[in-house]
């Protein structure tokens, strides 16, 4: 340990501990795609998933052979205190069969005299069934521009995974929530 | 027994005008690149900080003394320099308690802790010259310095309702963003950058000392536990500190360049913010207890003369509580609505914290068992540590549980919690430190008498502070209130009592700075006897300007507590 | 300078208070006057009395003081009127009502709230006292018997592999025994609603908050602090009481979800062991039960900016026939009656008054110069 001399020593220490601290600084900015990744994995903290059509009709089949039960859903609508819209569900809550897809429908009304573009986060509780919820189409994927005074109708095709139903966590849920929340793009339409 | 300390005593005399020889009043302060100035630097930085941390609390207690709003509006006045409204007032509350917790955190503990104990006593306590980046100690103090000053600086500015950051120390987004528009808060947050910059360089500092400075001889295993302490906490800085600058640089960046990491309108989410931050915020709370638990260990040794009981176990105790603490961080979380199982992981990750801790406090006690033990004032702050750390403690675990915290979360149990383990853990740990080496460092002896009397009063003035908050607390008062319903008044007045009791131990301790400076008896080199055994205790008091130009050797079959048992120093 | 503080702070919340009342009294007017027909439908007021006493848990044994009693239930078919000051259950205790009280947990007033209750009294503290004094103990004893006067020659103990053992196994134990009840109150605290239970939409604003009832036509309440006069002259806590309350059934489950409009905000009622963030963009569910019909404060529990301390929330527990009366009093329909849930789409939350309930906005910006109104919610006759 003792064969180079001491300076070089430790500039070879203090380079290693700078790598640590500067790997240290990467990991907490990889965090921000790393925990966006890990939320839509496993559904963490409510986060819905994304399906195809081709999972939504072998999710369907396995549901009809193995005859799962209904499960109730319900809609919740809220918008950041800048976003001058009235938005809510057209129906507050569903039945639906676990596994068979369904549509809900949302209603945006812009109550301002300016253009504005709106885009939706979105969670559902009890928060452990995230992984089970899966979205088909969702107005929620894209931005939403709603003209003054204009009116439109938003539709989710979703689906709940009956794997919900091997979860022990999960499988006593009676009602899922599905909570949308529009927040103001910084972005002029004019 | 010849003994090392023979050989370097005597070197030292030959070489007695190198070793003294000092440069100019404005090199020597202001360029310092001697480790035991920079550590004194520290030292007095942490000191002044503490004054004005201590004072925002004194502000606070009389705010809280009594139902209603009655100093907040004359303090903001005061910052604004003319007429306040309401909001104005009650912001001034939360820039009062984010800059107590932040000075406190990072510029009190932390800079007494390892920029003035770790500076000065690392490289005596493992015989070597110096630090191994003298240069960058230098820079690490002055950047401290200057964060202290940007974020002193943000209480003058803008920053939303009122002047100065209200985000509280934790700066969760999106109060810190959205919330909170003006510069104060950017000036909070690179103050943050500052201090962070400056410990990790002081983290790379220390780590590097340690591996590669040793005494021939010292080997890890043999290291005092101070210097362990250091380690496992230059471990600790160097893996979190950086992902809080990740963390506050992203807010940065959040609010002045459009980026989105924690705004959900652009896909963020602010609840990743918590996890950053308390990634970092869970090992910083060791990071401020560690090198004290180093300091009690030798304290505790030292007035027993008795060798440390379990050393090895005492050092891996640390490193465990060190690894343990970064992965139990989201229990500082358990109301922002996580599932149930994550929340029962970090109800057991945390209790799994209190095992090595009560390897620690049971090993304190074992060393002092068959002891000699003497009463001199660093063993009284050191019991009265071990006492209060583990009332701290056994309050830790009740948080732990998750299914417990949902009613505790932020109210004033919390407040009466880590105040137990930092105001009374940390800081007992500081005084105990600091009357320990003081005489070491200054060359001059304090009075044990007023060492003895600040102990008392403090300690009788701190748990009058905190220890109603427990029932504050548990009764319902939220924490960050400036302002509460009269049931809780009663507790409240007393802790206000309380506060000014330990104002006036602050007197004591400053008093017996002046006695010692003025009138204090010259310190021997080891003036607390056999028990202190360290390499610091054979050096001179103060050391000389530089120490140990050519290294002590550590014999093979000693321990590191007895190098010096036989050493003619003492006479 | 600010000379008089305590009169500004009496000003602006007082203002704010006063303004957001008389915007919402209005408008609470108009709802009872257009649900005055269905006030028909409702039970005779001399049965509330009877109700509140049976949905009051019966295993919860009636407190030796005598009961309050509903008695102030205004005349009228259509009968809801706030519970009095004598409903008062989950508040802060001061010393000088009751020492004990004063020093511990609030009573509780949920099952698992009294299942935490237990965990903390029956095995925490005797957990953590127990530890303490035995720190103590052994720190008195060293200092006694280990002192230089008497044990002038110190030992070289520095191992014994059994009691370090023994001093690691040990706590490992308690820890286990801790974690059973510990892990078993979380599942508790964790179970799911069931599907029919009552949704309250708890929304936080800098600085109040707003319930709203997606089941019985959306409406949202806007719940402000009452200035220290206003809660003192209707025998509430001063900082705790508000204008209008979280009017909930009691006895039933009932899902909580919560939201921050703009920043983090936490919605806590120490009574109920409840505590749950309001994190805007998202929503968190928790279900609540209230055992005994009352009155059940709590606070904001997570810094929020200037007023964070000024926005209590107060939760008032009545019998199911009253909490409909109540619904109908502010416009809304209770489940299963009036406007069907679910099955009719169209229908659900639109009433008249939709243009300015569930706006997230609502509560802000109060119209300037409305007169006063008395601060009498839901009795505006």
């Amino acid at each position: 340990m003792a064969s180079r001399p001491l300076d070089s020593r430790n500039r070879r220490t203090g380079i290693i501990a700078l790598l640590a601290a500067v790997a240290m600084l990467g990991m907490g900015y990889a965090a921000v795609p790393l925990y966006r990744l890990f939320c839509q994995v496993t559904g963490f903290g409510g986060t819905t998933q994304r399906a195809t059509d081709g999972q939504a009709a072998s999710a369907a089949e396995i549901a009809r052979s193995a005859g799962t039960r209904t499960i109730s859903v319900r809609f919740d609508a809220n918008t950041t205190r800048d976003v001058p819209w009235d938005f809510r569900p057209l129906q507050v809550t569903d039945t639906v069969a676990i596994g068979e897809r369904d549509m809900a429908v949302f209603v945006a009304k812009n109550n301002s005299d300016v253009p504005v573009t709106g885009s939706a986060t979105f969670n559902v509780t009890p928060v452990q069934t995230g992984a089970y919820f899966n979205k088909i189409q969702c107005f929620c994927f894209t931005e939403q521009t709603l003209q003054p005074g204009q009116e439109v109708r938003m539709p989710v095709i979703y689906y709940v995974d009956p794997k919900i139903l091997d979860d022990e966590n999960a499988r006593d849920v009676e009602q899922i929530t599905l909570s949308y929340t529009f927040h103001k793009l910084e972005k002029q339409g004019s | 027994m010849a003994t090392t300390a023979d050989t370097f005593q005597a070197h030292h005399e030959e070489h007695h005008h190198d070793a003294d020889h000092k440069p100019g009043f404005f090199a020597r302060w202001f360029m310092s690149t001697n480790h035991k100035d920079i550590g004194t630097l520290y030292l007095i930085f942490a000191i002044m900080a503490g004054i004005i941390g201590g004072a925002i609390s004194g502000i606070m207690r009389q705010e809280l003394a009594q139902p209603g709003i009655q100093v907040l509006g004359s303090v903001a006045a005061w910052l604004n320099g003319g007429t306040v409204d309401m909001d104005q007032a009650l912001h001034t509350w939360n820039v009062l308690i984010t800059a107590h917790g932040l000075i406190m955190v990072f510029f009190m503990v932390m800079p007494a802790m390892i920029g003035g104990f770790g500076n000065w006593f690392v490289p005596l306590m493992i015989g070597a010259p110096d630090m191994a980046f003298p240069r960058m100690n230098n820079i690490s103090f002055w950047l401290t310095a200057a964060g202290f000053v940007s974020l002193m600086a943000s209480t003058f500015v803008p920053g939303g309702t009122g002047l100065g950051a209200g985000t509280g120390w934790t700066v969760y987004a999106p109060l810190s963003t959205s919330g909170s528009p003006g510069p104060a808060v950017d000036f909070a947050i690179f103050s943050l950058h500052l201090a962070g910059a400056a410990s990790i360089m002081g983290a790379i500092n220390f780590i590097t000392t340690i591996f590669n400075m040793r005494a021939p001889g010292m080997t890890l295993h043999k290291m005092p536990l101070f210097v362990w302490s250091v380690l496992v906490t230059a471990f600790l800085l160097l893996l979190a500190l950086p992902v809080l600058a990740a963390a506050i640089t992203m807010l940065l960046t959040d609010r002045n360049f459009g980026t989105t990491f924690f705004d959900q309108a652009g896909g963020g989410d602010p609840v990743l913010y918590q996890h950053l931050f308390w990634f970092f915020g869970h090992p910083e709370v060791y990071i401020m207890i560690l090198p004290g638990f180093g300091m009690v260990s030798q304290i505790v040794a030292t007035f027993s003369r008795k060798p440390v009981f379990g050393y090895l176990g005492m050092a891996y105790a640390m490193v465990a509580i060190g690894v343990v603490g970064f992965v139990v961080w989201a229990h500082h979380m358990y109301t922002v609505g996580m599932n149930v199982n994550t929340k029962m992981y970090f109800t057991a990750a945390t209790m799994v914290i209190a095992v090595p801790t009560g390897i620690k406090i049971f090993s304190w006690i074992a060393t002092m068992w068959g002891g000699s033990l003497e009463f001199k004032s660093p063993m009284v702050w050191s019991l009265g540590f071990i006492f209060l750390f583990t009332v701290g403690g056994v309050t830790g675990v009740v948080l732990a549980n998750g299914g417990i915290d949902d009613n505790l979360h932020d109210t004033y149990y919390v407040v009466a919690h880590f105040h137990y383990v930092l105001s009374m853990g940390a800081v007992f740990a500081l005084f105990a430190g600091f009357y320990y080496w003081f005489p070491k460092m200054s060359g001059k002896m304090h009075s044990e008498f007023l060492a003895h009397l600040h102990f008392w009063v403090f300690f009788v003035g701190v748990n009058i502070i905190f220890f109603p908050m427990h029932f504050l607390g548990m009764n319902g008062m939220p924490r960050r209130y400036p302002d509460y319903t009269p049931a809780f008044s009663y507790w409240n007045e007393i802790a206000t009592v309380g506060y000014w009791i330990m104002a006036g131990s602050m007197l004591i301790f400053f008093a017996n700075l002046i006695y010692a400076f003025v009138a204090g008896r010259k310190a021997a080199p080891n003036y607390w006897g056999e028990g202190a055994t360290t390499l610091e205790w054979s050096l001179t008091s103060p050391p000389p300007y530089h120490q140990f130009e050519t290294l002590p050797v550590i014999e093979e079959h000693h321990d590191y507590h007895d190098h010096i048992a036989d050493s003619p120093a003492k006479a | 300078m600010l000379t008089d503080t305590e009169s500004v702070r009496q000003m602006n919340f007082g203002d704010i208070a006063r303004k957001r009342l008389s915007f919402l009294g209005i408008l609470l007017a108009a709802l009872a006057l257009s649900a005055a027909p269905q006030g028909a439908l409702a039970q005779a007021t001399g049965e509330l009395d009877a109700q509140a006493e049976n949905v009051a848990d019966p295993a919860v044994p009636e407190p030796a003081t005598a009961e309050p009693t509903v008695t102030e239930a205004a005349p009228g078919a259509d009968a809801y009127t706030p519970l009095g000051p004598e409903w008062i259950k989950g508040r802060p205790t001061a010393p000088s009502e009751d020492m004990l009280a004063s020093i511990s947990f609030q009573e509780q007033y949920s099952d698992d709230g009294q299942f935490a209750l237990w965990m903390h009294d029956a095995i925490l503290i005797p957990m953590i006292t127990v530890t303490s004094l035995l720190v103590l103990g052994l720190l008195l004893w060293v200092i006694a018997r280990f002192n230089r006067r008497r044990n002038p020659v110190p030992s070289k103990t520095s191992h014994n592999t059994l009691i370090e053992i023994i001093w690691t196994v040990v706590p490992v134990l308690i820890l286990v025994i801790i974690a059973v009840p510990s892990i078993t109150l979380l599942s508790r605290q964790y179970k799911s609603a069931p599907e029919d239970a009552l949704t309250v939409k708890v929304t936080g604003y800098q600085w109040y908050w707003g319930y709203s009832y997606p089941d019985n036509g959306g409406f949202e309440v806007i719940s402000n602090m009452l200035d220290d006069e206003a809660a003192l002259s209707r025998g509430e806590p001063a900082q705790l009481a508000v204008d209008n309350r979280m009017v909930v059934p009691v006895g039933v489950p009932i899902r909580i979800q919560t939201t921050g409009a703009d920043v983090i905000h936490s919605f806590a009622v120490p009574s109920l062991w409840f505590k749950i963030d309001s994190v805007p963009g998202r929503i968190n569910e928790r279900v609540m039960t209230i055992n005994e019909p009352g009155i059940y404060y709590g606070q904001c529990s997570e810094l929020c900016g200037a007023r964070h301390a000024y926005m209590p929330i107060a939760i008032e527990a009545v019998p199911m026939a009253r909490f409909n009366a109540w619904l109908r009093s502010q416009g809304g329909t209770p489940k299963g009656e009036g406007a069907p849930q679910g099955a009719a789409p169209a229908l659900a939350p639109q009433e008249p008054e939709s243009a300015v309930e569930g706006a997230p906005g609502a509560g802000e910006a109060p119209e300037a110069g409305t007169p006063e109104v008395t601060p009498a919610a839901g009795n505006p006759a």
